[in-house]
């Protein structure tokens, strides 16, 4: 028998109902697949009085093909997204990204809106409720001090959502529904580089869905990972990619990452590639811009030089892998 | 009773390849593990662990718990003052503290209560006070001047230096053409079997009788510990084996989880269930110890080892444990599988701030034996020596006594290196599997059994008893401990050969002390060994008294009587009688019939005693294996893919070669983390990995195809010839990949586990030295 | 909080009030005392715990009972049919699939959604469809071996 505190469950049939259940009560929390949210609750880092699940709400459940692009609702799950015939042909990157999270059975019941909203995480601060008593908790939670780097008052914690790079490559935009109504934003903005809080949502706001847009549709892309074994684990480190050439000139470019800082995030400054040929000179760079944009902390058991380095890789073989 | 159809001659059971006769419990969810008991009313067990690594306990104070309703035991050090452990010369350990807390996690109380939520509030209400000490993560520091003791008896944090040398270490190096020195590094790991550990308890208050349920793999030890602990007369207990989700060596030593359950049930008067979680499971730990090892080895030109020298140090966590035993096999076990005489061993068990490990499968041996392979293939290789052919330099022949006096009379290492060469196409495919793509081989050896076990009582080793009653079924009662390496199945196939009749008719009831005679346990590989000759010998006696009976109701002699397994006639023309008139008869005289067999071992094999703790290694057997391993390493992320292993294992006889092909596969595959990607880790002694997602136990997609070759060089001695099959390829697997690794770029790593980051520093080194040579070069 | 929910378990109807933090497996363990569903790790992170929720493996760990309201819940118990073993029951048995066993029953059930998802799976199809499950004994080859032969009875 496991040891969960009391909290309630509630079912909304719509998202405004889930939202105004949230507002209502500050220590409420959505709740979609349960990957995530369930591991934090046993280990004490959420303590929800609330827990609003989502997943029958008919609008979150649904991909479908819009105008403007693919709309796909936030408890889709990633198995889903993964093998959506569209998805799969036109957003390459979002359906590679989506079937490369954790194992089999997470991606069977783990949602798109989940993995886009994962905590950021830390060996510090994803431990047992003993585990971080024992070392006097961390700044994300309850405590004073940052074990990663303990003179600062920043928290490193890494993002390490596979979805959001793929999407970010992809402009995606995040259908936000809130107490105030409904707004759609570009998906990078729904990020900031901070491990205590890294989603720019309002109080109360859902991620209710995700767009992906006509325009980037059939561009060629990928998403490409590392992590010590083939299954089950969190990114050390993963870069998503757009990229189309003409004849071996680069036309577009576009490449996120994550695992390497607080937030997924697209690199600056390949714009500068285009027009280029897609050479190993382009291809050094774009590895060095990889490395310079990330900065790994000591986040996990795995150095994080070591994440730097292996963004650049990954990065670089990836445009060499669509280039071709 | 139906007519007895036309003989069919005994039937065969050894070398079927026979599923598990507790299979369909597994695979229906039928089978019960500890976790699984509970009766209405049961209570829920929580303990409360320290939060610091290293403290004088100044006070527990339970007096809000207590008063909690719905809390119906609390239990502290208080409640026990009788250390517990494995060695009988090292009991060091208390279930719960009561003056020192030596690890962070160790147990300070614990709690019986109704539901989990109270056990819960209740251990939230208890306060623990104490005064913390400095505590020590390494074994350097625990060493260093000046650093408190852990226990009082064990000055400089020592607990134990082991050391020998036999033969004139310094004259071999002086005779060899190439001496080379290598210092190694092994991260501590553990076995994160399948099944977090758990007991259940009941106790009757009214005949102040205890039933106890332990997920162990050594139910007598649980029994002892229980009895001495909780100073209960043996007689009054009762320690009945659940099905036993995996082991492979944490549970070879009683746990405090158990202990623990057993004053929980007894202080609430009732029954309590202690599951534990994942992570208590790891602070539990028992794993195989972070090791640091300088391998000297001094080689000839021909591939002849003249002399070893060999320096260990273990971290040994905060209690004695099997540490000892752990330390000298680490010596020992350099003996026995090449012909070596010359060695100088030096090895320190370190007592540290950290959980204490155990016997980890291949106990003692894999690290050692990692460095040893390590250095004479790269010194073979410095020579321009095959690796095989510096294998074959140095083989033995058996039978034969190790330099320092381990038993061989059988050694089928010859025959397991010559499949592997030919399996894996080494003479063709070495050196030319293009970039980043290599090969890798080595050897490797264990005990079938200890020899001396810790406890020496002088009984027998292991006992079986086959009861026999009207129905013409057999029971066989034994207290070998299945714990999901089938031990079950290899001895009813044993006592179904030796009848000659099918397995069907033979039911096992395995551990349970009201009922089955007493086994040390499932341990050092000693069950097929030890506990299937008595069960052979159990066989061979009920087999004479039923041909005696047989011999009766068909007025013949005994040895006239022809035993068909089924039928036992008179000759060919006879038709015989039926296996259960043959019964009936048999039990005209004695009633219900039991039958005993048991097996002991024979002095030679004890070890010697040409240094302290050379018993240590003393085995009836010893298994050989050797291996190929071939990985790809991506230049880019240093991610090492194991594509394949080909290994050959020599367990004498493969009483069931399907279970054979399961151990190896899973002893080679456990190598197989512990090279490339295990290892607990600890942040100020708080365990850093104490989950299984960053403990990273190989995943399906990680592990490779893993040819099994069964060798059968048969021990005179053995069941039906068979030796262990359960650990000796494990330790095989570390060396032969990390030369797999070197072949592929270059790079030998010393350092396990080689993880990317490890191997991407040391393929950057590398580049940067190449650089620098080029540019040293240019200068020139 | 408790909740009331209309599920089925096995094919049969259950009509339970639950406390709203039960989790799944706790519901079948405990409540319906279906212990053939094991607990093996903290969250998430070993399998043994895998069940079907409407046909997709779950981990009854990370789930609440109260999300199952509605639903069909599989377990390793409703595998054999009239006392036989299931054909991936059998692989597991015969093949040697199953070791200490404790893994098994997510191990089982695992393939179980595999294989109707795709009856005949390539041995790369099979390691991605298991890979969310850790077993500690085998080394996964008889385990793979396992669930080849499962698929070929059931093609038969």
């Amino acid at each position: 028998m496991e040891y969960l505190p009391n909290f309630q469950v509630h079912r909304p049939g719509t998202a405004e109902e889930a939202v105004k259940l949230r507002v209502d009560n500050v220590d409420a929390r959505f709740l979609a697949g349960g990957t995530d949210m369930i591991v934090n609750v046993r280990r004490g880092i959420e303590r929800p009085s609330d827990l609003i699940d989502l997943t029958h709400i008919g609008e979150l459940t649904e991909i479908r093909e819009e105008a403007e692009g693919i709309r796909v609702g936030a408890a889709v799950t990633l198995q889903q997204l993964s093998d959506h015939e569209t998805v799969r042909k036109s957003y390459r990157a979002a359906s590679e990204a989506a079937g490369s999270v954790a194992g089999p059975t997470h991606r069977a019941y783990g949602t798109v809106g989940g993995n886009l909203c994962l905590d950021t995480r830390c060996l510090f601060y994803n431990q047992s409720e003993w585990w971080r008593s024992s070392n006097a908790y961390c700044l994300k939670h309850r405590g004073e001090v940052c074990h990663v780097a303990p003179g600062g008052r920043e928290c490193f914690a890494a993002y390490s959502g596979d979805l959001a790079p793929a999407m970010l490559v992809h402009e995606a935009r995040a259908g936000l529904i809130g107490p105030d109504g409904r707004r759609e934003i570009p998906l990078a903005e729904l990020y900031r580089d901070d491990g205590m809080d890294h989603l720019t949502m309002a109080p109360g706001e859902l991620l209710a869905s995700v767009l992906l847009p006509k325009e980037t549709a059939d561009i060629p892309s990928g998403y490409e990972k590392s992590r010590v074994r083939g299954s089950i684990d969190f990114p050390l480190a993963g870069a998503a990619a757009r990229l189309r050439t003409r004849d071996g000139v680069i036309e577009d470019i576009r490449v996120a990452l994550t695992g390497v800082r607080s937030w997924p995030f697209a690199l600056t400054g390949t714009d500068r590639f285009i027009g280029q040929v897609l050479d190993d000179n382009v291809l050094d760079d774009l590895r060095e811009m990889a490395r310079t944009q990330s900065k790994p902390m000591r986040t996990g058991t795995v150095a994080p030089w070591y994440r730097r380095r292996v963004v650049g890789a990954l990065t670089r073989r990836l445009a060499a892998r669509l280039g071709a | 009773m139906n007519a007895p159809v036309a003989p069919a001659g005994p039937v065969k059971s050894i070398g079927e390849r026979a599923p598990l006769v507790d299979g369909p419990e597994k695979v229906t969810g039928r089978a019960k593990y500890a976790a699984d008991y509970r009766s209405p009313g049961a209570l829920v067990g929580r303990i409360l662990r320290s939060p610091v690594a290293h403290a004088n306990v100044i006070e527990v104070d339970t007096s809000a718990a207590e008063a909690l309703p719905g809390v119906e035991a609390v239990v502290t050090g208080q409640d026990c003052d009788q250390t517990y452990g494995v060695l009988p010369i090292a009991m060091n350990e208390y279930p719960m503290v009561r003056d020192r807390v030596r690890y962070r996690g160790e147990p300070v109380a614990a709690v019986a209560a109704v539901d989990v939520e109270t056990a819960q509030k209740a251990l939230d209400l208890i306060e623990f006070r104490y005064e913390e000490l400095p505590a020590y993560f390494t074994a350097e520091k625990a060493r260093a001047p000046g650093a408190v003791q852990l226990h009082e008896k064990k000055p400089g944090n020592i607990e134990r230096h082991a050391e020998f040398e036999l033969g004139d270490v310094s004259a071999g190096f002086a005779e060899a053409d190439l001496v080379r020195e290598e210092t190694f590094q092994c991260a501590e790991v553990c076995q994160v079997q399948s099944e977090p550990h758990a007991t259940y308890a009941e106790y009757d208050a009214e005949r102040d009788r205890l039933t106890v349920w332990p997920s162990t793999q050594v139910p007598y030890y649980v029994h002892l510990m229980l009895s001495r602990t909780l100073k209960m007369d043996q007689s009054r207990i009762r320690v009945i084996k659940p099905h036993i989700g995996g082991g492979f060596g944490c549970r070879t030593e009683t746990l405090n989880v158990e202990i623990i359950c057993a004053l929980l049930a007894r202080k609430a008067r009732g029954a309590v269930s202690l599951v534990i979680s994942r992570e208590e499971t790891f602070i539990t730990h028992r794993g195989r110890p972070e090791t640091q090892i300088r391998m000297k080895l001094g080689l000839k030109r021909d591939g002849r080892i003249t002399a070893v020298e060999c320096d260990v140090v273990q971290r040994g966590g905060a209690y004695s444990g099997y540490g000892v035993v752990t330390v000298l096999y680490s010596g020992s076990l350099l003996y026995a599988i090449y012909d070596i005489e010359r060695i100088r061993y030096n090895g320190f068990r370190i007592l540290t701030n950290t959980p204490p490990p155990g016997a980890f499968r291949g106990h003692g041996t894999v690290n050692s034996r990692f460095a040893f392979e390590s250095m004479i293939d790269s010194m073979a290789e410095e020579l321009g020596i095959d690796p095989f052919a510096v294998r074959r330099a140095n083989l033995l022949k058996a039978p034969t006594f190790a330099a320092n006096d381990l038993m061989i009379n059988s050694y089928g290492l010859p025959e397991c290196i010559d499949w592997v060469e030919k399996a894996s196409g080494w003479r063709e495919r070495k050196g030319k599997l293009g970039p980043n793509r290599g090969l890798g081989m080595a050897c490797s050896h264990y005990i079938s059994g200890a020899s001396k076990p810790v406890n020496w009582t002088g009984e027998p080793h292991a006992t079986v008893n086959l009861k026999v009653d009207f129905d013409g079924s057999i029971t066989l009662l034994t207290g070998a401990a299945e714990i999901g390496q089938g031990s079950s199945t290899v001895l009813v196939q044993c006592v179904a050969e030796v009848l000659g009749i099918g397995m069907p008719r033979i039911r096992i009831i395995a551990s349970d002390s009201a009922v089955t005679p007493k086994d040390n346990g499932s341990y050092s590989s000693r069950v097929t060994y030890m506990v299937g000759n008595a069960a052979i010998e159990a066989a061979q006696n009920l087999r004479s008294v039923l041909i005696d009976a047989a011999a009766r109701r068909l007025e013949v002699a005994p040895e006239d009587v022809e035993c068909l397994g089924e039928i036992y006639r008179a000759g060919s023309q006879d038709r015989g009688l039926e296996f259960n008139e043959v019964v009936m008869e048999a039990l005209k005289d004695t009633g219900t019939l039991t039958v005993k067999g048991t097996f002991d071992t024979i002095p030679e094999s004890h070890g010697g005693k040409k240094y302290r703790g050379a018993a240590i290694g003393g085995t009836m057997a010893f298994s050989y294996a050797a291996q190929v391993v071939e990985v790809s390493v991506d230049p880019d992320t240093a991610e090492i893919t194991v594509e394949k292993v080909w290994v050959a294992h020599d367990c004498g006889r493969a009483l069931n070669p399907l279970s054979v092909e399961g151990q190896v596969q899973g002893s080679v595959w456990m190598g197989m983390g512990q090279a490339l990607c295990e290892e607990t880790r600890y942040h100020e002694g708080l365990g850093i990995a104490g989950n299984m997602l960053d403990y990273r136990v190989p995943t399906i997609m990680d592990s490779p195809p893993i040819e099994v070759k069964i060798v059968e060089c048969a021990d005179p001695h053995g069941p039906f010839g068979a030796k262990e099959a359960g650990e000796g390829s494990l330790a095989g697997f570390l060396p032969a990949f990390t030369s797999a690794v070197a072949d592929a770029i270059g790079i030998r790593p010393t350092e396990l586990p080689v993880t990317p980051d490890r191997l991407l520093k040391l393929m950057e080194k590398k580049e940067q030295e190449a650089r620098a040579q080029e540019k040293r070069r240019k200068i020139a | 909080m408790k909740t009331q929910i209309s599920l089925t378990v096995n094919g049969r109807r259950r009509d339970d009030t639950v406390s709203d933090n039960l989790l799944l497996v706790d519901y079948l363990r405990e409540t319906l005392g279906l212990n053939g569903t094991k607990i093996g790790c903290d969250g998430g992170e070993c399998g043994c715990c895998t069940v079907l929720v409407d046909g997709r493996a779950r981990h009854a760990c990370l789930t609440l009972a109260t999300s199952c309201d509605g639903t069909h819940v599989e377990t390793v118990e409703s595998l054999a049919a009239k006392g036989r073993l299931s054909a991936i029951q059998r692989g597991f048995n015969e093949k040697l699939g199953a070791q200490c066993g404790f893994c098994t029953p997510g191990m089982i059930m695992a393939a179980e959604g595999l294989l109707r998802e795709n009856p005949m799976p390539t041995e790369d199809e099979i390691r991605a469809g298991m890979a969310a499950n850790i077993c500690r004994c085998t080394g996964y080859v008889k385990i793979i071996e396992s669930v080849q032969a499962a698929a070929r009875e059931l093609a038969q």
